[in-house]
């Protein structure tokens, strides 16, 4: 008798690990997870926000959709004097990664600049009249900073097994600069990724980025992701870098704010003095900050309350094989398949979830062909933070026409697979040698993320 | 605890449901209505109002020609009525906006909002010689049908013929062609190869580029008629109703807002029902009708009582937002009512139903 209340005892309270099996694979973000296969798929509400949550993520939601115009104007005004495009939709289409051209009323790629050295923060050097960012357009009677004109070249990669695919490499060049820029100065290509997840993203324990983390590679696996520390202008605090592409923005508020200030020239709380401020295209108004307060928390919060669209036919035997694959080559590495989020007590969707962003959110060495030889805080030019892979598969339908990497030269998840280099030169080399059937076994994974 | 994984789970789903499909002797229709709905709904619907926006985009270059030519009042009366006829086609198309209308930019080149006017004083005082090509490659707030609508309108309908510059003149002309061109590839980018859109919609799950099962077509479908429901139902009428900012309505100077939020809602009607003008085919309403007449009657009903409801906003939208905003208010829960049944009990029927 007492064995046996003993015994429900210890059943009832024994902590056991739940077997990682019976989690649902499809569940990329946790319970910020939607099952959408459209081109609609990056722009769901996480589930459970309560009814006042729900109308500031959709006055955000309006708000990222709004087009800017040049001041004084009723509505949305504030555009430029020099900027990149007129509303964060117009490059992030459909909340996901645009379309590598520049200047364009749909272009989704800019250019950083900077000339070599760093400032007193240990960020980027901007480059005197410029900046950190090249704006190429421009308001009626303003001059843009200058144009970038993009050229390809041909690569040819050819498989140990014959077949060849045909890469493509960028190269950039500024023209009609308004000024003429300083020798030696430093650009690069970002073309804009997509905005979900990221509340689930920003919500990691930086603890557990720092456990990923293995600067100087002491476990010898030929893998040295590193944190990058940034400069937080806002809060004048040293803080870990974790959105955009080199990991140089510490959050949401400094990455949305940042971006309404260069990319589309509006001021706001953050940013409260024009991105033209002393160059000849400054406006003399006095109408700064130009985005109410508000607005700029709406859309904050609105990206941080993007859901992650779910995985799709995990159960397929083919995805499965390619799921060992890329744990095989150790492509997880690096792509981490499963991280645990930390608390949030006010939103239930991303505290504590078990997600599967596919990223370790550190800087890693990508190799030469990759590099845009410019550094930013304690990323080097060779660096790119690991890019999450979830809802990669659903680029092609966001966006119609599929764009990968950070300058959006990979037309296809294979091409983007060939241009690893550095840390991930060995498991690029391991994919080449695997048989053809095994390729596709890997990229029919990697394309149901 | 027995574990159950989810591979069984599905397994055991998949046995009830495939019980229950031989017990009905509908199912053999229901398996036809898939395939049928799908093709009426490009070939009675989508291309037919592409087809219909095309030939209005063109009245529509016809009017401005003439205004151009001749400024009479006549002609400048020509010209507003084009214009409120091509507006009331594309709000209608507003019901089905996915596919190249998205993906190749075609909204957002002819129906950006709001408007640039400080850009467009600037454009206007400057030399830009206004040309075709010009318009091609401006700011997407200066293009489109809403500058067209600022010079041929003026405040609510005050513009007179005479008081058109030639500036204005030349913009007009060359924003109105701009239009024709933009309906034209809308219209050919379902119709003909290379993008064959309509065909893309008609074969999913059969070889389709662009829907590899009919259930991504459907859920593309119903994904639009609720995105369209909350679009005016949350956004164009309710910023500015909660706002109190008359300024903030979008399309104030032809005074034409409540009719494109109503046309809005007929295309989404149109989409549901898989009609359109006099045509008439198979819609999702035959689909929901076969295994749901309830829900089928549900969701007739929301639509037609926000449809009719639009009728009682009796004023310009911005005046309404101030003077009618008991009328305002029971049309965007109309909306609201319509947009919880297609999240939550369409869709969900979608995916249960349509499995391949």
């Amino acid at each position: 008798m007492i064995t046996a209340v003993v015994l429900l005892f210890t059943m009832c309270n024994k902590a056991g690990v739940f077997n990682a099996l019976d989690y649902d694979e499809r569940l990329s973000g946790g319970m910020a997870t939607v099952f959408d296969e459209t081109s609609k798929s990056f722009g769901h509400m996480v589930p459970f926000l309560n009814e006042r949550d729900g109308r500031v993520h959709e006055l955000g939601d309006a708000a990222f959709e709004q087009t800017f115009v040049s001041a004084p104007a009723p509505v949305n005004s504030g555009l430029g004097p020099i900027f990149n495009n007129v509303s964060c939709i117009s490059c992030h289409h459909n909340d996901g990664k645009g379309t590598p051209t520049a200047g364009f009323v749909n272009s989704s790629l800019l250019f950083r600049l900077s000339i070599p050295g760093t400032d007193v923060n240990g960020g980027p050097l901007s480059i005197p009249n410029f900046g950190g960012q090249l704006q190429d357009v421009a308001i009626f009677g303003k001059q843009p900073e200058a144009n970038v004109n993009i050229i390809y070249n041909n690569v040819d990669v050819t498989y140990p097994d014959g077949e060849i695919v045909t890469l493509r490499k960028p190269t950039y060049t500024v023209t009609n600069s308004y000024q003429s820029l300083p020798t030696g100065y430093l650009i690069s290509p970002r073309l804009a990724p997509p905005v979900f997840g990221l509340g689930l993203l920003q919500n990691i324990p930086e603890s557990t980025i720092l456990l990923f983390a293995d600067e100087f590679d002491t476990d010898g696996d030929g893998i040295s992701g590193k944190p990058n520390y940034v400069y937080n202008t806002y809060t004048h605090q040293r803080e870990l870098g974790r959105f955009g592409l080199k990991a140089n923005v510490p959050n949401l508020l400094m990455q949305v704010a940042g971006a309404y200030h260069q990319d589309m020239g509006v001021t706001n709380y953050v940013f409260p003095f024009e991105s033209s401020f002393g160059q000849s295209q400054a406006d003399a108004l006095n109408d700064d900050p130009e985005l109410a307060d508000s607005t700029l928390n709406q859309v904050v919060f609105y990206i941080k309350t993007l859901a992650v669209p779910a995985r799709r036919n995990t159960t397929d035997a083919d995805i499965q094989s390619g799921k060992q694959l890329f744990t095989q080559l150790n492509c997880s590495g690096c792509h981490k398949p499963v991280v645990q989020t930390g608390i949030d007590l006010n939103l239930s969707a991303i505290n504590n979830q078990r997600i599967q962003p596919f990223t370790d959110m550190l800087l890693h060495d990508m190799g030469d062909d990759l590099a845009d030889g410019r550094s930013d805080f304690l990323a080097t030019g060779n660096e790119w933070r690991t890019a999450p892979l979830w809802g990669i598969g659903l680029f092609a339908k966001t966006n119609g026409t599929p764009f990968y990497l950070h300058d959006g030269r990979a037309r296809t998840i294979e091409e983007a697979i060939l241009w690893h280099g550095g840390e991930a030169l060995p498991a690029k080399q391991k994919f080449m040698q695997l048989s053809k059937p095994d390729r596709a076994k890997l990229l029919k994974f990697i394309q149901s993320l | 605890m027995k574990k159950i994984s989810l591979l069984s789970l599905i397994i055991i789903s998949l046995s009830f449901s495939s019980c229950n499909k031989s017990d009905d002797p509908g199912t053999d229709n229901f398996t036809a209505l898939k395939t049928e709905v799908l093709t009426d709904f490009s070939n009675v619907v989508a291309v037919p109002g592409y087809a219909d926006l095309n030939n209005a985009a063109t009245a529509l270059n016809t009017a401005i020609q003439n205004l151009n030519t001749n400024a009479t009042e006549a002609n400048l009366t020509e010209a507003k009525n084009a214009w409120k006829n091509i507006r009331s086609v594309w709000e209608k198309c507003e019901g089905y906006l996915f596919g190249p209308v998205e993906d190749n930019d075609y909204d957002p080149n002819m129906d950006t909002w709001p408007t640039d006017y400080v850009q467009m004083d600037s454009l206007l005082a400057s030399s830009n010689a206004l040309t075709l090509n010009d318009i091609k490659t401006i700011t997407l707030s200066l293009r489109g049908y809403h500058p067209i609508e600022y010079i041929i309108f003026g405040n609510h309908g005050d513009r007179t013929a005479a008081s058109i510059t030639a500036r204005q003149k030349a913009y007009m002309v060359s924003l109105a062609t701009d239009i024709k061109n933009t309906c034209n590839e809308l219209y050919l980018s379902w119709t003909t190869a290379p993008t064959n859109f309509a065909q893309r919609v008609k074969n999913a799950g059969n070889g389709s580029t662009v829907y590899a099962k009919k259930q991504e077509a459907y859920l593309a479908i119903v994904e639009a008629l609720i995105g369209i429901c909350e679009e005016v139902g949350e956004g164009k009428m309710k910023e500015p109703y909660d706002a109190l900012d008359p300024s903030i309505v979008e399309s104030p100077y032809s005074g034409n807002s409540v009719s494109d939020f109503k046309d809005n809602i007929i295309g989404l009607q149109n989409v549901y029902l898989g009609k359109y003008a006099s045509g008439d085919g198979k819609g999702l309403n035959d689909l929901v009708a076969s295994k749901n007449i309830s829900l089928d009657n549900t969701l007739q009903n929301q639509m037609t009582a926000a449809i009719n409801s639009f009728d009682n906003i009796t004023v310009y939208y911005e005046q309404a937002i101030i003077s009618q905003r008991i009328q305002c208010q029971q049309t965007m829960t109309a909306l609201a009512t319509l947009k919880t049944t297609l999240e939550n009990n369409l869709k969900p029927f979608i995916i249960q139903n349509i499995q391949d």
